[in-house]
């Protein structure tokens, strides 16, 4: 994927500070991520906006609807508004979430856990498959923040690995979500990383969250990214080829200076981890 | 042979169905305390939503009824979009399909639900292309060309013009046009009387304002071509200048 700039950090795109990004130099991200869901069919002034963001910034997609897990059949409707999309907006990266958010015919907007059972695994490689097939790209799936495990058969890391291994997908590794998951479902977040799939990885997710109890943390995406997760990312980045990294800011936003003092902290450690890399090659 | 075992179905639908329902369902292998985030986080994404694009109706109704009736739809509709900001369409089609006006005692809802949601819609609907037009014509009998986007609706209830505390045996027959500006984006709305509607509706359809007029002036009963000719062309003028109306169909 070509970046601007030769850096490696770029940041969700959201109403809410389009203006200022596409007006200011303040944010200087890579790139820029969104959600289909929030673009598609959309005209008027915020297809004027994102017609002038595509033209200033590389553009990487997040989904939020297909339901990968779902038990539902895939919308391949939806699914073909998305390749047209990605088409128009020569986007390099699509990825989605390892979670359902549509069940028996319904919509939900959130992401739920998938039982981490061998069935799931399967069902999912398939669809994971079938996406891959009518995009002609692959797919980067997500780990999710998850609140409980649900009829669990097996554990996190390799459920993520037997699929993203079965089916060929992309991993997009969201440093923030291990963090949140290994808090509280009381796991080794550096140990969870070596176990996943880490050739796979083409994406990087960062973020912040906030902890509302002794016992769990809510991935809110509302406030600034906490050191500890900025450690891990450092830990991960040692690990991994250089990819593409996402600042995700959804609430709560702050000055844009603020934001970009995030987004300058992870290109100085990447900068010090994956030059090197670069230096060997 | 279906890959994903009923069982594992089951759990699925479960955990969905709690999150649209709120009601306790018998999981396995769950942390009972935090299911709730579930819940909450599903049911507060569907609240703010439908809240932002309906702020009238949102403060006018009492807040018990307003919460019983976003709890029960989240808990009976399947919302079928894949875009959330599109979801709340499907609020104002299950008022309708429920009936939720007549069982509140409130007549004007639907029109108002509607209103609320056209300025959503006119606002983000996808550009639709504009005709290709010449600045030199003839008002009277030249077919004029249109800002394509925009919407004419018909509301039994004034609901464009007053407060929805003012609503209440109102009812007559009340025409919006509702239009985006190409430029800015912004939404432009315009109360206009049954004539006028009738005779943009034939401009939509391509007729010339000579035709419309010779066909209104019977059918309104006002048999004085002259002066409906020039209020027309004051209209038309009017629609003219708020850049409503481009020019003359170059065909
Ligand atoms: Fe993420």
């Amino acid at each position: 994927m070509q970046l601007k700039d030769n850096k490696h950090i770029g940041i969700g795109f959201r109403k809410d500070f389009s203006e200022e990004l596409l007006a200011s130099d303040i944010l200087k991200p890579a790139f820029i991520e969104l959600a289909p869901e929030n673009w598609i069919g959309m005209g008027g002034y915020w297809k004027k906006q994102l017609d002038k963001a595509a033209e200033k910034y590389p553009i990487t997609c997040h989904g939020l609807s297909l339901s990968i897990g779902s038990p539902d059949d895939l919308d391949l409707d939806f699914l073909h508004k998305i390749k047209k999309f990605i088409k128009q907006y020569n986007v390099q990266i699509y990825s989605e979430h390892l979670s359902y958010a549509k069940c028996d015919n319904a919509h939900l907007y959130d992401l739920l856990p998938i039982p981490f059972r061998k069935d799931a695994v399967k069902h999912i490689i398939s669809r994971i498959k079938q996406v891959q097939d009518v995009l002609e790209m692959p797919l980067a799936i997500e780990n999710v923040s998850y609140y409980t495990p649900v009829a669990a058969e097996m554990d996190e890391a390799t459920f993520i690995s037997e699929i993203v291994n079965g089916s060929g997908c992309n991993l997009l590794l969201d440093v923030n979500n291990v963090y949140v998951n290994s808090f509280n479902h009381k796991y080794n977040a550096k140990e969870f990383i070596t176990k996943l799939p880490l050739d796979k990885v083409a994406y990087i997710h960062m973020a912040g969250h906030e902890q509302i109890s002794d016992t769990v943390i809510i991935d809110t995406h509302g406030e600034a990214i906490i050191d500890p997760v900025f450690d891990l990312f450092e830990y991960t980045t040692v690990l991994l080829k250089p990819v593409p990294v996402l600042l995700e800011r959804d609430f709560n936003i702050p000055e844009l200076e603020e934001l970009q003092g995030e987004i300058t902290r992870m290109e100085t450690i990447v900068s010090k981890t994956w030059k090197k890399e670069h230096a060997i090659a | 042979m279906p890959l994903l075992k009923e069982d594992t179905h089951a759990q699925q639908s479960k955990l969905a169905e709690y999150c649209k329902t709120g009601v306790k369902p018998d999981l396995i292998g769950v942390i009972q305390e935090n299911l709730h985030h579930y819940r909450r986080l599903v049911f507060n994404i569907g609240i703010d939503t439908i809240e932002t694009a309906y702020p009238i109706t949102y403060r006018f109704l009492p807040d018990e009824i307003w919460d019983k009736l976003v709890y029960d739809f989240y808990a009976e509709h399947k919302c079928k979009t894949p875009q959330v900001w599109r979801m709340p369409m499907e609020f104002y089609e299950y008022c309708v399909e429920k009936d939720i006006q007549a069982k509140l005692g409130y007549r004007f809802l639907n029109d108002l639900l509607y209103f609320e949601w056209l300025e959503m819609e006119v606002h983000t609907m996808d550009d639709i292309a504009y005709p290709p037009i010449k600045t030199e014509g003839d008002w009277l009998n030249n077919i004029l060309a249109l800002n394509p986007e925009h919407k004419l609706v018909k509301f039994t209830y004034p609901v464009h013009m007053l407060a929805a505390t003012e609503l209440e045996g109102k009812a007559g027959d009340y025409f919006l046009l509702m239009y985006r500006e190409k430029e800015s984006g912004r939404v432009q709305c315009m109360d206009i009387s049954i004539l006028y509607a009738y005779i943009l509706e034939q401009l939509q359809n391509g007729a010339t304002l000579q035709e419309i007029l010779t066909e209104a002036d019977t059918l309104f009963q006002i048999n004085n071509f002259e002066m409906l000719k020039e209020h027309a062309l004051n209209f038309v003028n009017d629609l003219k200048q708020r850049e409503f109306i481009l020019g003359f169909l170059n065909t």
